[in-house]
Formats: structure tokens, C-alpha cells, sequence
């Protein structure tokens, strides 16, 4: 996966309108406890806040959303500090970063890749942006993430991120659920477990470079009923250069076969895993009858011999489940010399924090994650503070307790620098290093050492009992004696009826909390009617949108399938989209104004004053909100063809006879219709010709917009009173009435010709004289009107030029329901001009020969 | 014990006229619960609920749709991407068993090809006043009869299809009904 791909995959986790602008891979948080852990780190800008998010991610990369949980936020604002360390000594190039915001601090060890610039540039970036703004922003957006309970954090991240199952795919974060599953099934471990006891034998052997030619059944099999458990541990099982440079020996199998000979007979073992580096080895094996009940057997080694990677010293392990309880068996050899004890600490420190155990889909699991450890091994500690001869003495008596009193292991352990946590039972053996080979006789080298006990077995665990812990010195063809512990441990056994209910009983709470974060909203009203709406009249209702859920929702009213937009053109929503917290509320305002490009589809059936909103809960449920109202229909919105025929006011016309006459527009021929124009645009005009052709600033001054409804009224009612308002409402109307008809007086497919033939009147004569009967009407007694109007312009100030770019716009006006290519505005202009100039023609020219050829 | 948590996602939907009790029927499922005051849905909304199938851990996430007529151009727009549909009628109310084939058709038009079919008369507490003779589909929302094994039948079809394999007609299993697809229910005649 690219850095795009898992980009893509990030963003998923957010919102759409939540923008990821960088992000970086491979950072860890530094938590106190000193444990390193792989995080993904994002900033999420959102409007002009922006917040660094760390997240956890159950795989790398992340395949999708589902893999990441969100598990630290720190808003960016003026409380946020990044200070960036680097340690120049180190190769690898390692930078710290350390962020802090309001009361919370995190440190990250980041790898030092080219990424890492544009993520610390858009960090800065936002502290800057932050430092300049003068209100400190909210973070409203961030609540969602807040930490609250654990429990409810996590339950969060499972929320579906966008639904709506027409419109995307849903898939819950599986792993999350996952891991809450896991945890709460744990918490309940003891409501479907009982506890069993087996019997572990360890036993640890440096057999210092020696095949198996002696039988072992005296160190193996020595108790009195078989254990159900054998952990084997070997050391320096070949010393030869071939072993510790290509970690290939014969010896293994010739050990683990002596092993598998000279267990307890009385039982039957089975293989759970064997386990190498160089020469260190450990063998587990279980009773037969177990073995169905062992699981996720995984080996780790780590070497810790020459320069901290060589396998000539280190540890192996071997990790399982048996039953429900984790096991881990530790084979180590440490540091060699006297005095090196501080190493050998060392060595115990790597093996802990190196030691990784790896399953597929899971997180790695340390030495420590386990309910039982079992450490044996040549752990090589010495007794220095004693001279030899004395320790000698007091061994052969038996005398252990002075000699122990100085051995490093038991002094370290005392004070926690090894083995914290871990418990060694009494010594009651003799040392069991360093003896002739083949005698029971101390070393009788020239080096002269202390005897000392380098063989030892360590516990960590509850429940644990050490039944024996033993050397057995008979076994003497090396210059170590092997050593065993005996112990009898508690299981964990699962009972499947119970773990079935309490599985059930999980899975049922965690259904529940899912469907209670689901986002919950009460809406006051989803029925709305606008009673009766008139031309041009604002109506505005209020509806208000409750969260009554537990996180903050986001809603968006949505697009219905096959429609280009939420809601019909005559509606406005506002906000149409908005977070909401819990507990808050949002007021939505939806607006109807049927204006001159709905009010023709309303007269002519094709629309009605009704919706069906939707309004989508982003990861929640989508409501209905039903809009609707009883249009009250005007002369304004009726084409040329239909007014010319009604000789009744239009208030007095069936809705459905409306509908009607529309429908037949282009049938209408004047021999048959009432008006050769319609009677609304006489009276208008007729009123200005007869009132107002001297009024200053004629159609360039507006009227007042309640005067224009009066006016419309006065239309449509048919009144018999004087027209009301001023002459500009008047003339405001006019051009109303001109602009509202279901098509211009020029009819869309004519103005490509028009605009071509702008430049040559005779052209455009020829166009106008072509003009379906009732459009040309009209077109020419304005036309007659206009030239009326300028000759008195000295009064009124009109020119040819401006009334000819005010009328060229109406005549000529743009398909609504068009798509417009994107003009550009030059050529817009053109066009423009264009139109005018087209109208220009009839202002200034005498064209009565064109009304007199009838 | 690693068990997963759901192997599979399968969504559901619920339709029928309004007021045969989808809602109660989603209700009585996710959250065992029945209310007699009767909210006529506005618009669309899901519960998730998690179910065993033979071995196989199933999230189930249901959608509930609003049977009102006045939604139902909007509400077909929702079958898509549905694995199984679930069409309830009220055995008191004989139009909605009718428009049943009224809602088969709008699958046929607007679901996905495969989706498997369920048809359920539900109010069978009801007797005294049941108009539709008995058919073999009949569950109660009221007290969960038969709610949760018509879910998981019709879920086991989804998986017996997801699996490949042919659903068999299977003795066991025809306590709730599922139609071949473009057949209107064959309609016992009652008098
Ligand atoms: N007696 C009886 N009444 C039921 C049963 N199931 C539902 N009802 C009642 O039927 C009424 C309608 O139930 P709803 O579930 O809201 O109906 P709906 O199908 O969701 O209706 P819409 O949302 O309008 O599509 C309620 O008053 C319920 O109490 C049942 O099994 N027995
Ligand atoms: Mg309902």
C-alpha cells in the first residue's frame, strides 16, 4: 500500500467534512510504563481547527477504517506546544516529539523519513494559524472523540460511519468489537471457568558439549506419578564453531530423542514445541490427553552472546495455551565470568524486552503477558565475595545458608535487579557447577573457583507451588549437574455451557450499547404545511432538530435517488447540514417563495407546492419531512398564449382548467383568443403611458416590493378600483409579468438567429415578423410603448441604450432550466450586448409597417 | 478463547403496509420489547442485532422502513443493497395481505436480483378477528412468537446462498415461509 492508499484508508475514519492534511506511519507513543507502542498519527482539520489524533491500528497497514481506533486527541489551540528533540548520536535518526495540550502530554518516537517534514510543517501550521485567530475555537467537532469511559470510547469508534444503505456500503470496526469482546469476556473469566491442577516439571542442563550417552531417567523421571507438563532446557549443546556460525547441530535431535526415551513411562507424551539457537535448546512436551486443549504454541530467541546479537548466549522461549491460562518457559544462558554479574542483569532485561511472540491478527505478546512463567536455565551468577576453599568446605558439609548469602543471583534478586516479580523456592543442593566431567569432584583446574549454583529455576504466577527443586548429581558426563523444580499449578479450564452463556450475555450487551450509540434525533415537526403561498410572497416555518442520542450527530438533508438536488427549487433550507451535540438542539428554517422561474411550473401542473425531505443522521437513520401547501395561482407565471384567452380574472379560474389552457398553449390562434395581448400587460402599460411616461428615472428606479404584490392582486382579482402603488411598482410589475411567463416573448429555439442577426435590422425584422402571432403582439406594442417613452426623455431620462439592455434581457431571457455551459464572462458580455442590440433596432427605427401588414 | 466476534454482515429490511407492526417486530427482536401505542414511522431507521448460525457469528443489521403510502417512492430507493427482505402483513387487516403482491412488485423493481424474500403475517394473537386464513408465515410481535426464527431463517437463506449452495427445501424450516420470487403468494381462499 502507497502512502495515498493508506491515506484514503485514515480519512475513512473521519468524517467527509473532517479532512486529514498529514499523517505519519510509524510513530510510538512513549508511555511512562516505558512500553513502546506503534501508533498512526493524523491531523484532522476541520473548518479552521485542526487536532492531532493518535490511533491504534490492530494491523499494519491499516486495510481499513475498521483496523484504526482513536486513542488520544489533542486539539490544537493556543494551550498546544510541539517541541521536537533529536538524538543526533543515534543512526536510525530517531526524533521525539512531544505534544501538549490543555492538561494532557504525550511523547512520540517518530522515524525520521521524508514524511516527517510535511507532517511537523503542518503541525506548525496549525499552532501558527491558532495564534492568530483572536476567539479560541471550540472544538465542537472533537466532542465525539472526547475521552470519556473507555467502555464508551471504544463503543464510539463502532458506531457505523455513514450509512444510509442505499447509498454506501456499512461495515462495523470488527476489530474493536473484537477487542471489547475479548476484554469483557476476560473480566468475567471466573463466571465460566474452574481450576484444575497440573503437575510441571522443569528441569535445565549445560551439558557442556556432550552427546546423551548416559540414560536421564534419573533427572526425569524421579517423582512419584508422571507430570503433565516437561519443559527441558539445554545448554552449550555444542560448542563447535559450525553450531554457533550456521546454527546447525545433530545434537538436537540426539538430545530431544534422549529426552523423549527416559521420560516417565507410565504416561504418553506428545510434542507441544522444541526450540534452538546455537546451543541452547528447551523442549516442551504435554500428556497425550492435554494436548487437544493446547493452543497458539509460538517460539521466540533472542540472542544476547557476542555483541548483544550472537546466539552463543540468550534465551528461548516457548509460549501456549493450555485450558484458558497462558503459559511461557524461558531456557537462558547468560553471561559468562565471575564477576560479570551486571551483564548477566543485562542479558535478563534484553531477553524480557526482546522476546516477542507473534500471531497472526494479534498483537505480539512479551515474556511478561502471561499468567504463568517458568524460567530455568545456566543463569551463571558466582559466589566472588568468598574464597573457595571455605565455600567448599561448607558445601560438602551441607552448610548452605552462609555460602547462598553471598550468591550474586540471591543478592540481585533481593534487590529487584533481576527476576522482579519471579520467586525461586529454597536451595538445599550443592552448587552444581564446576565439577571434573564424569566425577562428582570439584574442578580441579588451575583457576580454583568457588563452586557455584549456575543452574536455577524462577516462577512468576499465581497459584503456583513449588513441590521440588533438586540437582541430580549422578548425572555426571558434563561439568554442570542438572537441575529440576517440580511444580503443581493451577488451570483455568473453561466450561463450555457456561462460556457459551456469558459469550451470549456479552454479545447482547455490546448489540445493545452499539444500537443506543446509534444517533437518535426527535424532530418536532415532519409535517409541514405552508397553507396558502402566493407569487413572490416569503414563507418561512421553523423546525427543530433535537439530539436526544449520546454523542454528537451530524445530519445533511440528502438527495433523493435520480434528483439533482435535496429539495425543489422554490424551497430553501438553512442549515441544510450541522453537527448537533447531545442534548442540544438546531433550529431549521425552510423557506418557500415561488418566484418567476416556478411560478409557469406551478400554473402549468408541472410542479406542485409538495416535498419529501430527507434527512440523513450520518451513521443513523434518515427521517422524512413532508413540505406542503396550496399555491395560489397568478396571472404572473401564465404564458402570452394562455392570458390572451382568459376573459375572466385568473382567480376565478379552476385550478384545473389552468392546467388545461397551459397544456394547449401552442394550439391558440388569435381568430379564436379573446385579446391580441394579454389584458394584464395592457393594463400595465396603459397605466404608465397614461401616468408615468414622465416620471424621472422610469425602470430604473424599483418599486416597493408590497406595492408589486398589491399590484398582483389587483390583477389577478380582476378589480375594478384604480391600480394601486406607485409608478415604478408599476412598472416593477411589468417587467415581473414579462420575466415570469413560461417562455420569453422570443422563444429560446429563435435566439441563436437573433444573436447573429443583431447587427442588420432588416434581419431582425424578418425574425420578428416570424414570431408566433401573440409573442410578436406583444413584442412590438412594447416596443411602440418604449418609443413613446423616450420621446419624452428629457422628463423621465431614459435612453435607447439602457432601455434596449433592460428589455434585450427580458425578450431574450436565458433558459432556467438549461444547464449553461460556464460562459465566460467576455462572452457573456457579447451576448449581452447582443440582445440589446437586437431590441435597439425597434426603439430607434419606425416599424409600423410591421403592426399594419395584418 | 478467540472466538470472532461476526463473520458476517447481512442487512435486512422490513416492509409492508403501515401499522401490520414492522416497528414492533424490530422492537421485539433487538430489544425484546413491545409497546401498544401505535408511532407511525417517518423515514427509515436500523437496529443491529448479533445471531449464531450454524457456527457462524451474523451481525444483523435490520432496517425498519416507514409503510406509509405517500413514502413509498422514496422508501423503495432503500432496497437496494438489501440481502433479505422481509414483507409483513396484519392477518386482521385483508388489504394489507393483498398489497402484498403490491410490495413484491416493488422488489422486483428495485431490490437486487438475489435478495431472499420472507413473508410474515404477524398479529396472530389476534384470532377473533382474523380475516386471512392461516397461513404458514404467522408470528406475534407481541410476546415473540416466532420473531426471532423467522430472522433466522431468513438469514440462514441469505447464508445458504452466500455458502453457493442450493436452498433445500428443508421440513424444518417451513414454519415461516419464503416465496420464489416473482410468484405472488398462492392465497388460501377464507370465507
Ligand atoms: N395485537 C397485536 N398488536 C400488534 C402486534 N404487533 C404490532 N401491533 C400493534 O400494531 C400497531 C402498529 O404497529 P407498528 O409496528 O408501529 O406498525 P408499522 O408497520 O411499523 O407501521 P408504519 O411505521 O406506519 O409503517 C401498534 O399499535 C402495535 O401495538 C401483534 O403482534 N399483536
Ligand atoms: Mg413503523
Amino acid at each position: 500500500m502507497n502512502h495515498e492508499e493508506i491515506l484514503s484508508v485514515v480519512q475513512e475514519k473521519f468524517l467527509s467534512s473532517e479532512l486529514v492534511t498529514a499523517f505519519l506511519c510509524d510513530a510510538k507513543v512513549l508511555r511512562p510504563d516505558c512500553v513502546k507502542k506503534d501508533r498512526l498519527l493524523a491531523i484532522v482539520e476541520y473548518g479552521d481547527e485542526k487536532a492531532v489524533f493518535c490511533l491504534f491500528t490492530s494491523c499494519y497497514p491499516p486495510k481499513s477504517f475498521t483496523d484504526l481506533s482513536i486513542e488520544i486527541v489533542l486539539p490544537i489551540d493556543n494551550s498546544f506546544k510541539c517541541e521536537i528533540d533529536n538524538k543526533p548520536s543515534d543512526p536510525e535518526a530517531i526524533l521525539y516529539l512531544n505534544l501538549q495540550s490543555r492538561n494532557s502530554k504525550f511523547k512520540f518516537e517518530i522515524q525520521m523519513t521524508p514524511r516527517v517534514d510535511n507532517f511537523v510543517d503542518d503541525l506548525f501550521r496549525g499552532i501558527e494559524a491558532v495564534n492568530k485567530l483572536t476567539t479560541q475555537p471550540e472544538f465542537v467537532w472533537l466532542k465525539k472523540y472526547d475521552g470519556q469511559r473507555e467502555d464508551d470510547f471504544i463503543a464510539q469508534s463502532m458506531v457505523l460511519p455513514r450509512s444510509g444503505m442505499a447509498h454506501t456500503q456499512v461495515s462495523a470496526p470488527v476489530a474493536i468489537r473484537e477487542s471489547l469482546i475479548k476484554r469483557k469476556m476476560s473480566d468475567k473469566e471466573f463466571d465460566y471457568t474452574f481450576t484444575k491442577r497440573f503437575t510441571i516439571f522443569c528441569g535445565t542442563w549445560n551439558v557442556n558439549d556432550k552427546s546423551p550417552v548416559i540414560p536421564l531417567k534419573g533427572w526425569l523421571c524421579v517423582d512419584k506419578e508422571p507430570p503433565d507438563i516437561y519443559a527441558i532446557g539445554f545448554q552449550e549443546l555444542d560448542l563447535s564453531k559450525e553450531t554457533f556460525l550456521f546454527d546447525q547441530t545433530f545434537r538436537e535431535d540426539e538430545w530431544y530423542n534422549a529426552v523423549r526415551t527416559h521420560v516417565d513411562p507410565r504416561s504418553k507424551y506428545v510434542k507441544v514445541e522444541i526450540v534452538r539457537l546455537v546451543g541452547m535448546m528447551l523442549i516442551v512436551l504435554i500428556k497425550e490427553k492435554h494436548m487437544s486443549h493446547v493452543r497458539n504454541v509460538v517460539c521466540d530467541t533472542v540472542g544476547t552472546g557476542i555483541m548483544g546479537k550472537m546466539g552463543n548466549k540468550g534465551g528461548v522461549s516457548i509460549r501456549f495455551d493450555l485450558h484458558n491460562t497462558s503459559i511461557c518457559f524461558v531456557n537462558s544462558h547468560l553471561a559468562a565470568h565471575v564477576e560479570e554479574y551486571e551483564r548477566r542483569n543485562q542479558d535478563f532485561r534484553d531477553i524480557c524486552s526482546r522476546t516477542r511472540f507473534v500471531q497472526p491478527n494479534q498483537l505480539p505478546k512479551a515474556i511478561k503477558d502471561h499468567d504463568q512463567v517458568y524460567w530455568l536455565g545456566d543463569l551463571n551468577y558466582r559466589i566472588t565475595e568468598l574464597d573457595p576453599s571455605s565455600v567448599k568446605r561448607m558445601v560438602n558439609e551441607n552448610n548452605f545458608g552462609p555460602v547462598l548469602e553471598w550468591d550474586q543471583l540471591k543478592q540481585q534478586h533481593k534487590i529487584s535487579n533481576v527476576f522482579a516479580g519471579y520467586t525461586e523456592g529454597p536451595i538445599t543442593f550443592k552448587p552444581t557447577y564446576k565439577y571434573d566431567p564424569g566425577t562428582d569432584n570439584w574442578d580441579s583446574s588451575e583457576k580454583n573457583r568457588a563452586p557455584a549454583w549456575c543452574d536455577r529455576i524462577f516462577w512468576r504466577g499465581d497459584n503456583i507451588t513449588q513441590l521440588a527443586y533438586r540437582s541430580h548429581p549422578a548425572l555426571n558426563i558434563s561439568d554442570h549437574k542438572p537441575v529440576s523444580a517440580l511444580f503443581t499449578s493451577s488451570i483455568r479450564i473453561i466450561d463450555e455451557e457456561k462460556y457459551r452463556k456469558v459469550y451470549e450475555e456479552v454479545i447482547k450487551q455490546l448489540d445493545k450499547m452499539e444500537n443506543e450509540l446509534i444517533p437518535q434525533v426527535k424532530v418536532d415537526i415532519t409535517e409541514i404545511d405552508f397553507g396558502t403561498v402566493r407569487y413572490l410572497e416569503l414563507q418561512v416555518r421553523t423546525i427543530t432538530i433535537k439530539n436526544t442520542g449520546k454523542l454528537p450527530v451530524e445530519f445533511e438533508f440528502i438527495k433523493k435517488l435520480d434528483e439533482s438536488s435535496f429539495c425543489k427549487d422554490w424551497l430553501i433550507v438553512e442549515p441544510y447540514k450541522k453537527c448537533i451535540c447531545a442534548d442540544e438542539s438546531c433550529e431549521i428554517q425552510l423557506k418557500v417563495l415561488i418566484n418567476k422561474t416556478s411560478a409557469c411550473k406551478m400554473n402549468a401542473g408541472t410542479d406542485k407546492l409538495y416535498d419529501i425531505l430527507v434527512l440523513h443522521l450520518y451513521g443513523g437513520k434518515d427521517i422524512f419531512i413532508t413540505v406542503n401547501g396550496t399555491y395560489q395561482r397568478s396571472c404572473f407565471g401564465c404564458s402570452i398564449e394562455v392570458l390572451v384567452n382568459l376573459n375572466i380574472p385568473i382567480r376565478e379560474v379552476p385550478v384545473g382548467k389552468l392546467v388545461e389552457l397551459e397544456s394547449k398553449r401552442d394550439q391558440y390562434i388569435s381568430n379564436q383568443s379573446t385579446y391580441s395581448i394579454p389584458k394584464e400587460i395592457w393594463f400595465l402599460v396603459d397605466h404608465i403611458y397614461l401616468h408615468g411616461l414622465k416620471e424621472p428615472n422610469l425602470f430604473e428606479q424599483p418599486g416597493l416590493h408590497s406595492e408589486v404584490l398589491q399590484i398582483r392582486d389587483w390583477l389577478d382579482s380582476g378589480s375594478i378600483d384604480p391600480i394601486p402603488g406607485s409608478i415604478h411598482s408599476v412598472a416593477e410589475a411589468l417587467l415581473l409579468l414579462l420575466e415570469s411567463t413560461a417562455d420569453p416573448i422570443i422563444p429560446y429555439n429563435l435566439h441563436p438567429v437573433c444573436l447573429r442577426a443583431s447587427a442588420n435590422y432588416l434581419q431582425c425584422k424578418q425574425i420578428v415578423m416570424e414570431l408566433p402571432e401573440f409573442r410578436k403582439n406583444v413584442f412590438l406594442y412594447l416596443c411602440e410603448f418604449l418609443q413613446e417613452a423616450l420621446q419624452h426623455n428629457a422628463e423621465n431620462g431614459l435612453d435607447a441604450k439602457t432601455l434596449s439592455t433592460l428589455f434585450g434581457a427580458i425578450f431574450l431571457r436565458d433558459n432556467p432550466n438549461v444547464v449553461q455551459e460556464p460562459q465566460s464572462r467576455i462572452n457573456k458580455q457579447i451576448i449581452d450586448k447582443k440582445k440589446a442590440q437586437f431590441v435597439h433596432h425597434f426603439l430607434i427605427n419606425d416599424h409600423s409597417d410591421l403592426i399594419f401588414t395584418k | 478463547m478467540a472466538k470472532k466476534t461476526y463473520d458476517l454482515l447481512f442487512k435486512l429490511l422490513l416492509i409492508g403496509d403501515s401499522g401490520v407492526g414492522k416497528t414492533c417486530i424490530l422492537f421485539r427482536f433487538s430489544d425484546n420489547h413491545f409497546t401498544t401505542t401505535f408511532i407511525s414511522t417517518i423515514g427509515i431507521d436500523f437496529k443491529i442485532k448479533t445471531v449464531e448460525l450454524r457456527g457462524k457469528k451474523i451481525k444483523l443489521q435490520i432496517w425498519d422502513t416507514a409503510g406509509q403510502e405517500r413514502f413509498h417512492t422514496i422508501t423503495t430507493s432503500y432496497y437496494r443493497g438489501a440481502m433479505g427482505i422481509m414483507l409483513v402483513y396484519d392477518i386482521t387487516n385483508e388489504k394489507t395481505f393483498d398489497d402484498i403482491v403490491k410490495w413484491l412488485r416493488n422488489i422486483d423493481e428495485h431490490a437486487n436480483e438475489d435478495v431472499e424474500k420472507m413473508i410474515l403475517g404477524n398479529k396472530c394473537d389476534m384470532e377473533e378477528k382474523r380475516v386471512v386464513s392461516k397461513e404458514r408465515g404467522e408470528a406475534l410481535a407481541k410476546s415473540n412468537i416466532n420473531i426471532e426464527r423467522a430472522f433466522s431463517e431468513l438469514a440462514e437463506a441469505i447464508l445458504d446462498k452466500t455458502a453457493g449452495r442450493e436452498a433445500d427445501a428443508d421440513a424444518a424450516r417451513i414454519a415461516v415461509e419464503r416465496r420464489p420470487s416473482r410468484a405472488p403468494p398462492a392465497r388460501a381462499c377464507c370465507s
